[in-house]
């Protein structure tokens, strides 16, 4: 029990980071710019919001298969598969919390009022001092929310990580499926615990969230 | 240095239709509110879109014909507007030095004495009065020594005697940077006191009314037309 909810916890952290990196650029790209193919884009970073997770999984699961272009090349590099792995589960979640990052992270790009951002150009920053001194201080309480949203999100995979992991013990049982098969065994009490315990992770990652909405962490907005 | 404009735009109803050549000096620009000033200054900054030909510090900043725009960025400007968009989560010192390499403290000291705000270095913009903010704004404009100058009623908060002060202090950093200034003012003291050249415009038209140094009277607006 103890293990599945270690795996989870790492599986979130590891999800969490990942995604703080991918989403930033996807972010400023749907916040600033207007490009052919932006609604598309869009779209796909909101799918995993309405797509039942089994079907997330089942495409995941075709793309890292181990006869797979991704499933081979992987192989080829780490001596192990894809599928059925924690690297491979890490893939799915990525992609299952992408709109949870993306989303918070983008409209707290929004809310920059566009006199920063004009001040940033006429006082010559490059666009990577505007990222790091101007956009991402500016837009740090859309930041924190993203990842506590993401962390949870993530905690809370059941459909996704069941169809792409496979519940191996030690390896790829999460506690949320480890949750469903002690309820199975009738093992009430440690059942209980567990479902406890990732209420409680999910109760504190909420309550962040709130928080840093009421007192607005993003300057964009007011101030 | 020679600079030189002749530029066109569109933004909403006001169509801005300017041209005019100037040197290293302090250039004043009047006109009713809707004329266009502001207008001009973003389209010199390259924050608005303009098309025809713009040539500044030796350097082409547009050439519509050619299709060639350099962003605000790469145009080493000092601006300062209505809004003095100063980084709530910064000092006043680090809004001064966002984006430099490393901190001219001498410079930054002398300039910080002169634009009188000293005493505000380590606030954070929420402490300052406006017309504090207006003239850390100011002095972030010219710590970079840019190669123009384009301020936007950069005195209107401030209070009369204050104004009387900066008025001079700015004139004495212009003519020590030989940097070209154009500067919107309402204030007829401002003109008085600053202007080498002034410019009027009207329904979005820079008229270059008064030339002091050769008292010629032309429209810029018809010559264009």
């Amino acid at each position: 029990m103890l293990e599945s909810l270690v795996i989870s916890l790492q599986l979130a952290l590891v999800t969490t980071i990942i995604l703080l990196l991918l989403a930033l650029p996807l972010a400023y790209l749907l916040a600033f710019k207007t490009f052919t193919g932006r609604t598309m884009l869009e779209v796909v970073v909101a799918l995993p919001l309405v797509l039942p997770p089994t079907v997330l999984g089942y495409f995941v699961l075709l793309m890292i298969a181990p006869d797979s272009t991704l499933g081979r090349a992987w192989s080829s590099v780490f001596d192990h598969s894809l599928a059925f792995s924690f690297s491979g589960m890490v893939f799915a979640s990525v992609l299952y919390s992408l709109p949870f990052a993306v989303q918070p992270m983008q409209q707290a790009l929004r809310a920059i009022p566009r006199s920063w951002l004009e001040m940033a150009s006429t006082q010559g920053l490059s666009l990577s001092q505007t990222l790091l001194q101007v956009l991402l201080p500016a837009a740090r309480g859309g930041v924190l929310v993203a990842a506590a949203l993401s962390f949870a999100h993530t905690m809370g995979e059941f459909g996704v990580v069941l169809m792409v992991g496979g519940s191996i013990p030690g390896e790829t049982r999460v506690a949320s499926i480890a949750l469903f098969e002690l309820v199975e065994m009738q093992q009430h009490s440690d059942a209980w615990l567990l479902a406890l315990i990732l209420m409680a992770v999910s109760f504190v990652m909420l309550s962040l969230v709130y928080t840093v909405n009421r007192q607005g962490l993003n300057f964009g907005a007011g101030k | 240095m020679k600079n030189r404009f002749q530029i066109t735009a569109r933004l909403g109803a006001l169509e801005l239709l300017a041209e005019a050549d100037f040197s290293d000096e302090f250039i004043m620009v009047s006109g009713e509110n809707g004329a266009g000033k502001t207008t001009l200054l973003r389209c010199l900054a390259g924050l608005e879109q303009a098309q025809g030909q713009l040539m500044l510090a030796g350097r082409v900043w547009l050439d519509s014909s050619a299709g060639f725009v350099l962003p605000p960025e790469k145009r080493h400007l000092g601006c300062l507007w209505a809004d003095t968009a100063l980084l709530p989560w910064l000092s006043v010192e680090k809004n001064i030095t966002l984006g430099a390499d490393r901190v001219d403290q001498i410079w930054l000291t002398r300039l910080a004495e002169q634009l009188e705000i000293s005493a505000l270095m380590q606030r954070k913009p929420h402490m300052l009065s406006t017309g504090e903010a207006q003239r850390v704004a100011l002095v972030r404009a010219i710590y970079r020594k840019p190669v123009i100058l384009l301020i936007d009623e950069p005195f209107s908060a401030q209070a009369p005697a204050v104004r009387q002060r900066l008025r001079s202090a700015l004139k004495t950093i212009q003519a020590e940077l030989q940097l070209p200034v154009i500067m919107v003012s309402h204030d007829a003291e401002d003109a008085r006191v600053l202007a080498d050249q002034h410019w009027r415009m009207r329904e979005g038209r820079l008229m270059t009314e008064i030339n002091q140094q050769h008292g010629v009277i032309h429209d810029a607006g018809e010559r264009l037309a």
